[in-house]
C-alpha cells in the first residue's frame, strides 16, 4: 500500500497565510453585512414593512410575532453572551485538557424542557392565529384573484349588497372597501405566485388549478404596497401589486364608475383616432369592455391565442387605477402620485377616485412601454425565441408602434376612465 | 504546485466554461441550459480550489505498475457513445440524449477503473476499490434496466393476447414466480449456476414473448377502441354510454380547493363557493385557465354535470362529428354517478361570456329548469 506524505514546511507557511486571508476577508463581509442590516432597519419610507400592520389580519400577526422576536431575541443574546464567555475563558493558552466528564441528566433535561415548554407556549398562540386567519365564515365581500407572469388580475363577483350588479374586473390595485372583511380567492394561470400585502395580512400561494383564500382587511383608507413572493419568473421582481382601501361610501363610486357603459372618444379627434390603432393592434389581447369594431360588432380580445397565460390586463377603466405594466410603473406624475398616497385618509378617497388626466399622467413611461414594452420590463417576448410556447409571448411584445400612433394611443387610453 | 486532482478538476473546469460561453454564444441566452452550466461551472470552481488548497490531499504520485492495469472495454464504449452523441445532431434528439447518457457512463467507469488501478499494489485490493465505488450505482442502474425490459416485455404478450388468456398467463407466471421463489427458499445451497440458469431462462422466455407480442400488434378490441376513441370520448347525454360510463369513478382524488361544489339535491342545482355563505347561482370564473368543478350527486337516480363550452371556443376544439356517429359537441361532462357520489370536472374557458352567443351553464341532464350559470369575464 502506498503512504501518504508528510506536510512540508513551505506548504505549511502557505496554508497559514492563506487562512488568514480568507478569515479577514469573512470579518470585513461580516462587518459588511451587520452594518447593512443595522442601516437598513433605519429606513423611514418602507410600505412593505411587515412591522406596520394596518388592519386587524396583519394586527393578529404582528401580535404574535413581537413577543416571539422578544423572546427569541433575549435566548439569542444570552446563548452569544455565553458561547463568547466560553471561548474567551477556556481559549487555548497551552494549559492542559480538563477532565473531560459525560453525562449530566438534571442539566440535560433541564436545558430540554425549556426549550420545549417555550415552543408549547409559543404553537399554541401560533395555531389560533392560523386558525383566525384561515377563517372565512365571516366574509363581508368576495374578490378573485389570478395571478400570472407578471402581473395580478382582480375579479369582482356579482355581489348586489355592494351594488355590483355585474362583474367587475380590473389589474394592477386592489379597490376594496375600509373595515369589511373582504376573501380573495386565489389561483394562476401559469406557475405559482404569491399574494403579500404585509400591511394587510401574510402572504398566501396562488397556485394554478387551485382556489387559495386570503383575508384583507384595511382599518384606514389608503394605499397598501405588496409584491409577488414566489419566485416566478424573469419579471418576478417586478410583479407588484396594491391595495387601495376606500371608504364604503367611496368604493361605491368606484364600483358605479366601473359598472359605467363605454365611452367612445369623439369624432375627429386623435383620441378616436387612438380608438382605431387599438382596435388593430392592442385587442388582440386586451379588452375594452363595450368597445365596438366598424362594423359595429363588440371588439372582443383573444389573449388565449397569443399569450402563454392565456389572459392580458383588462383596460376598460384604465385610468381609474394608478398603475400599470403588473403595477410596476405609476400611471401618475411622482407629484401627483405623492398627492394621493400621503393624502390624509378623509381626503384620500376622493384624491384616489379622481383617476389619472392628462396633467397628472406619467407620459413618459407609458409611451417607453407602448414603444417597447419588453425594453422595459424583461418578458419573454421575442418572436424568435416563442418555439417552446407555440407562438406565445410571456408579456408584452414590441409592437413597433411608429411615434404617431403612440400618441394617438395615449390620447385614448386617457379616455378609459 | 498541481497534482493529477487538480489538473483534472481544472480541466473540467475549463472545458465547463468553453461549454458554457459557447451554449450561451450559440444556444440560447437566458435558457435553463445556461443556468444548468454556470452552475456546474460554479461546482467545479469550487471543487478545484478545495483539491488546490488541499493540495491533492497531499498524496504522493506513485509511477504506475504496468502489470496493474487491465485491458478496458471503456474507451470502446466511450467511442460510441460519442458516435451515437454524433449521430443524434444529425437524426433525432433521442440518440443524442442516449449518446450523452452513454458517455457519462462510461467516462465514469473508465475514471474510476483508472483510479482503481494506481489506488495501490495489490490488484485484489484495486478491484474491491472500484467495486466499493461502483457496485452501488451499477446494480441499482442494471437491475432497473433489467426489471424495465421484462415489464416492457410482459405489457406487450398482455396487450396482443385476448383478455382471458391474459389473466391465464397472468396466473400462470405469477404461481411459476412463487414456485422458484420458494423452491429457492426451500434449497438455499441450491447452486448459483442454477438459480442463474433458471433466472436467465424466465428472462429470455419473457423477452421473447415480448418480441413476438410486439410482432403480432395489439388484440382487436383495443385496436378499435384506439380507432374509435372510446375511453376519451364523452357522451354527455342522459342515457348510460356505453363505453365512456363504464365503471365510473364513484369516489374522488381531486377534492381539495375547487372553483365551486355544485349539488344536485332535491332536485335543485346549486354552487357551494368558499367565502359564500349562501348556495350561489351564478360562479365566477377565470378566463383561459383550468377550472375545476366537484359534482355531488344526492338525487336517487344516476346523474352527470354537462358543462357548456359555449358558441366561441379555443382555436383547434371545433365540434368534430365521429364516425361512430357520435359529437363531441362544445360540452364536456362527468360521468354518471350514483347517488351520494361525487366527481371532477375540471373545464377551461377560452373566450369570454361576451363573446357567447346563450350563457355558459352546468346542468344535469334529466333535470329541467336547473342551470347553474358560469360567468367569465
Amino acid at each position: 500500500m502506498n503512504h501518504r506524505g508528510s506536510f512540508g514546511t513551505r506548504d505549511a507557511k502557505r496554508l497559514s497565510v492563506a487562512k488568514v486571508k480568507v478569515r479577514r476577508f469573512s470579518q470585513r463581509v461580516l462587518f459588511a453585512s451587520g452594518a447593512i442590516a443595522l442601516l437598513g432597519s433605519c429606513a423611514t419610507n418602507a410600505p412593505q414593512d411587515t412591522w406596520q400592520p394596518k388592519g386587524p389580519n396583519a394586527k393578529m400577526i404582528d401580535d404574535l410575532q413581537q413577543p416571539v422576536f422578544a423572546v427569541a431575541g433575549i435566548i439569542g443574546i444570552i446563548v452569544a453572551v455565553v458561547i463568547a464567555y466560553a471561548m474567551w475563558r477556556y481559549k487555548d493558552r497551552g494549559q492542559p485538557i480538563p477532565e473531560q466528564t459525560h453525562g449530566k441528566p438534571a442539566l440535560e433535561i433541564t436545558l430540554t424542557v425549556i426549550p420545549a415548554l417555550i415552543l408549547a407556549v409559543v404553537g399554541v398562540f401560533t395555531f389560533r392565529v392560523i386558525f383566525d386567519l384561515a377563517r372565512t365564515d365571516d366574509t363581508e365581500m368576495v374578490i378573485n384573484v389570478t395571478g400570472q407572469q407578471w402581473w395580478w388580475e382582480y375579479d369582482y363577483p356579482v355581489q348586489n349588497e355592494w351594488g355590483i350588479t355585474q362583474p367587475i374586473i380590473s389589474s394592477g390595485q386592489l379597490v376594496m372597501p375600509v373595515g369589511t372583511k373582504v376573501l380573495l380567492r386565489e389561483t394562476s394561470r401559469d406557475v405559482i405566485h404569491s399574494y403579500w400585502i404585509p400591511a394587510l395580512n401574510g402572504k398566501r400561494d396562488a397556485v394554478p388549478g387551485r382556489i387559495h383564500t386570503l383575508r384583507l382587511e384595511a382599518d384606514e383608507p389608503g394605499i397598501y404596497a405588496g409584491q409577488c413572493t414566489e419566485f416566478c419568473g424573469l419579471s418576478h421582481a417586478n410583479m407588484r401589486m396594491e391595495a387601495v382601501a376606500l371608504s364604503k361610501e367611496d368604493f361605491a363610486k368606484w364600483v358605479a364608475n366601473q359598472q359605467a357603459a363605454y365611452q367612445a372618444p369623439a369624432e375627429g379627434t386623435l383620441a378616436k383616432e387612438g380608438e382605431a390603432v387599438f382596435l388593430n393592434q392592442c385587442v388582440r389581447c386586451h379588452q375594452v369592455d363595450g368597445l365596438k369594431r366598424a362594423d359595429g360588432t363588440l371588439a372582443i380580445a383573444a389573449p388565449d391565442e397569443n399569450v402563454w397565460s392565456g389572459a392580458a390586463p383588462n383596460l376598460t377603466k384604465l385610468m381609474t387605477r394608478n398603475t400599470f405594466a403588473g403595477a410596476m410603473f405609476d400611471l401618475l406624475r411622482d407629484a401627483c402620485r405623492d398627492d394621493v398616497w400621503k393624502a390624509e385618509s378623509t381626503e384620500f378617497g376622493a384624491k384616489y377616485l379622481a383617476g389619472v388626466d392628462e396633467a397628472c399622467l406619467n407620459v413618459n413611461d407609458l409611451r417607453a412601454w407602448l414603444r417597447n414594452a419588453p425594453e422595459v420590463k424583461p418578458m419573454y417576448a421575442n418572436p424568435a425565441l416563442l418555439a417552446d410556447t407555440n407562438g406565445k409571448y410571456r408579456g408584452m411584445p414590441n409592437l413597433g408602434l411608429s411615434e404617431s400612433d403612440i400618441d394617438k394611443l395615449v390620447a385614448y387610453l386617457l379616455t378609459l376612465k | 504546485m498541481f497534482k493529477v486532482g487538480s489538473k483534472l478538476f481544472l480541466g473540467l473546469t475549463g472545458f465547463s466554461a468553453l461549454t458554457l460561453v459557447a451554449y450561451l454564444v450559440f444556444v440560447e441566452r437566458l435558457a435553463l441550459g445556461g443556468v444548468a452550466l454556470s452552475m456546474v461551472l460554479a461546482t467545479l470552481i469550487g471543487l478545484s480550489a478545495v483539491v488546490i488548497i488541499i493540495n491533492d490531499g497531499d498524496s504522493e504520485v506513485q509511477p504506475r505498475d504496468v502489470s496493474l492495469v487491465r485491458a478496458s472495454m471503456w474507451p470502446l464504449v466511450t467511442v460510441a457513445g460519442i458516435v451515437l452523441l454524433v449521430l443524434g445532431l444529425v437524426v433525432a434528439q433521442v440518440y443524442f440524449i442516449f449518446g450523452i447518457v452513454v458517455v457519462l457512463a462510461a467516462l465514469t467507469e473508465w475514471l474510476v477503473q483508472s483510479w482503481s488501478e494506481s489506488a495501490s499494489d495489490d490488484a485484489t485490493h484495486n478491484e474491491s476499490a472500484r467495486r466499493r465505488v461502483l457496485h452501488p450505482i451499477e446494480f441499482p442502474v442494471i437491475a432497473t434496466l433489467g426489471l424495465g425490459v421484462i415489464i416492457f416485455a410482459f405489457s406487450r404478450i398482455m396487450l396482443a393476447i385476448s383478455k382471458s388468456a391474459g389473466a391465464v398467463a397472468f396466473i400462470v407466471l405469477s404461481s411459476l414466480v412463487l414456485l422458484v421463489g420458494a423452491i429457492f427458499a426451500v434449497r438455499p445451497a441450491l447452486k448459483s449456476a442454477i438459480v442463474g440458469g433458471i433466472c436467465v431462462v424466465g428472462a429470455v422466455g419473457i423477452i421473447a414473448g415480448g418480441i413476438a407480442g410486439q410482432g403480432a400488434g395489439l388484440r382487436a378490441d383495443l385496436v378499435e377502441a384506439a380507432e374509435e376513441g372510446h375511453y376519451v370520448h364523452r357522451e354527455c347525454g342522459e342515457e348510460k354510454s356505453k363505453y365512456f360510463d363504464k365503471k365510473a369513478m364513484k369516489t374522488l382524488s381531486l377534492r381539495s380547493n375547487p372553483v365551486a361544489i355544485i349539488e344536485l339535491r332535491d332536485g335543485v342545482l346549486s354552487a357551494l363557493m368558499t367565502g359564500f355563505n349562501e348556495p350561489q347561482q351564478v360562479v365566477n370564473v377565470a378566463r383561459g385557465n383550468p377550472v375545476t368543478f366537484i359534482f355531488r350527486n344526492f338525487d336517487d337516480s344516476e346523474r352527470r354535470m354537462v358543462a357548456s363550452l359555449g358558441s366561441a371556443m379555443a382555436p383547434g376544439a371545433e365540434v368534430v362529428d365521429n364516425k361512430d356517429g357520435h359529437s363531441n359537441a362544445n360540452e364536456t361532462c362527468t360521468q354518471l354517478i350514483p347517488q351520494g357520489a361525487e366527481q371532477a370536472l375540471t373545464v377551461t374557458y377560452a373566450k369570454p361570456s361576451i363573446a357567447q352567443d346563450a350563457p355558459l351553464t352546468l346542468t344535469v341532464p334529466g333535470v329541467e329548469g336547473q342551470a347553474i350559470e358560469v360567468v367569465v369575464p
